[in-house]
């Protein structure tokens, strides 16, 4: 019973509060919704004809920070009716409390607003195409604001041939664009707008586009992306030539090893150093760690008749001399050969070299 | 030889960065950058703060800064990574000097102190930081040539 009788209770207050409310609606002031924008940071425009031309002239003031009440000065009509005010302010009252108020006799209508974000700057102005020097495009503009130039940003658009178009992002205080090495061959058209920086209070509005620039030939074909019929018999033949190419030198093993030598491996093993090379082999021997050279000797030859060689004096010896070739192998201790005709002992030799 | 040559680059390099941007303007870039990353770091908090108020006088926007770092001091402290960037950066000279475009004749007396400004949500609290110093950075050059002229 008592669930019941909550259940009702609270039944017939939802339809009350739903009665009060349509009721309520329908007698309630319809309130001006006052939309202000800062232009080219050069004044505040504020309007309220967002839902329709208003029925009443409206009295526009505005108030900035912890000034005075200001009355607007310069009204924007829509049949001899205020729909808007254009205010000049200064480029730093943006960052302050802005407050409107819209009157008509007992009507009162006040609203806060927030001007640093809401923000619409002019449309670049003077922009211009150079073909530089380094043979690429560039594209230059300025803008008109009071704003210094660290403050704005740009972002451009550009399209080939008019094709979709390509956006970018153009960092604050920059006014210049490129394009790398146009095609002489193709129609380029750019344009390009500008908001306030993320530094400086950035604002929501981009300016709208500038007026667009164009470069290169009016003659060139716009071609949508057309491609011509013979490229794809290029394509084709260019296929089945790798296919034929690649067959080639898999059935030909002469041919591959002429266009793709086989590169020797290397063996995992590790060799003695000389039977990487070609050497004879007294000089492999000559790589051995005990190898010992053997002393070449050097002896002197004299050219002596018989007579001299019968007496045991070695003191008429001549002065002629002869090396021997050592890199002949042969006994050191065999002095005999290959000398001259009249070899002499080695004990006369001895004595000789003195 | 290479001593001299690595001396000649220094000199060079350090010629092209003062000449080409304002050591004062990046300074400025570099809070907001810290106080962006810093807004994302700390949750939504409702904690209130003794806030400037929007509209800072010229010659009081110094009394403003020192507001706020304190202010961020108290509330955050330095033990966070960011908060220790953004108050060295609050403090540093260069971001001193580019909120001082008062000159010495003018009076200052004329400043809220800290304490009596009115409380304010953190989020609150960073907006109107950024916004002083976006504006700052906005006008600073006429900034320095209205109070030198004057």
């Amino acid at each position: 019973m008592r669930v019941y009788i909550l259940f009702l209770f609270a039944m017939m207050s939802t339809r009350l509060l739903l009665l009060l409310y349509l009721t309520g609606h329908v007698f309630a002031k319809k309130s001006q919704d006052v939309d202000c924008l800062v232009v080219n940071l050069d004044y505040v425009s504020c309007k309220w004809n967002k839902t329709g031309t208003p029925e009443v002239n409206y009295t526009f003031y505005s108030k900035l920070g912890n000034d005075q009440w200001k009355i607007c000065n310069h009204y924007l009509t829509e049949n001899n009716v205020n729909i808007g005010c254009n205010q000049q302010v200064d480029s730093r009252d943006r960052f302050k409390t802005f407050r409107t108020r819209l009157t008509n006799g007992s009507e009162n209508f006040e609203k806060g607003h927030e001007l640093k974000k809401q923000v619409k700057l002019n449309p670049p102005t003077n922009l211009t195409v150079l073909n530089g020097s380094d043979f690429n495009l560039w594209f230059y503009w300025n803008h008109t604001s009071p704003a210094p130039l660290h403050c704005v940003e740009g972002e451009v658009r550009f399209r080939t041939n008019n094709n979709n178009w390509d956006f970018s992002k153009v960092s604050a205080g920059i006014q210049k664009y490129c394009i790398n090495l146009p095609s002489s061959s193709s129609r380029y058209e750019l344009q390009v707008r500008n908001r306030i920086d993320d530094s400086c209070g950035e604002s929501i509005f981009w300016s709208d586009w500038s007026e667009p620039v164009v470069w290169g030939s009016n003659n060139s074909t716009y071609s949508k992306d057309l491609m011509s019929p013979w490229t794809p018999v290029i394509y084709v033949v260019g296929a089945i030539s790798f296919i034929l190419l690649a067959m080639l030198l898999l059935h030909h093993e002469r041919l591959r090893i002429i266009l793709v030598p086989v590169v020797p491996k290397p063996s995992p093993f590790l060799h003695n150093i000389e039977d990487w090379f070609q050497f004879s082999k007294g000089l492999k021997d000559n790589f051995k760690p005990d190898y010992n050279e053997r002393a070449c000797p050097v002896r002197e030859y004299n050219y002596v008749s018989q007579s001299d060689v019968v007496s045991s004096d070695g003191s008429t010896c001549s002065v002629t001399t002869d090396q021997t070739n050592c890199s002949i192998e042969h006994d050191p201790e065999d002095l005999s050969a290959p000398f001259p005709s009249n070899p002499v002992s080695s004990e006369e030799v001895q004595k000789a070299s003195v | 030889m290479k001593l001299i040559v690595f001396c000649l680059f220094t000199i060079y390099c350090c010629s092209l960065v003062k000449a080409s941007y304002p050591m004062e303007r990046k300074k400025l870039q570099e809070v907001l950058r810290e106080l962006k990353m810093l807004k994302h770091d700390i949750p939504n908090t409702e904690l209130m703060m003794n806030t400037p108020p929007k509209d800072i006088e010229d010659c009081c926007c110094l009394t403003a800064l020192t507001c706020f770092r304190e202010t961020l001091l108290q509330h955050f402290g330095i033990s966070g990574k960011y908060q220790k960037k953004l108050y060295k950066s609050l403090n540093h000279t260069l971001t001193i000097s580019g909120l001082n475009f008062c000159n010495t004749e003018t009076s200052t007396t004329n400043c809220s102190t800290c304490h009596s400004h009115p409380k304010e949500k953190a989020s609150e609290f960073f907006n109107r930081l950024e916004s002083l110093v976006q504006r700052v950075r906005l006008f600073q050059i006429y900034f320095r040539k209205l109070y030198i002229k004057y």
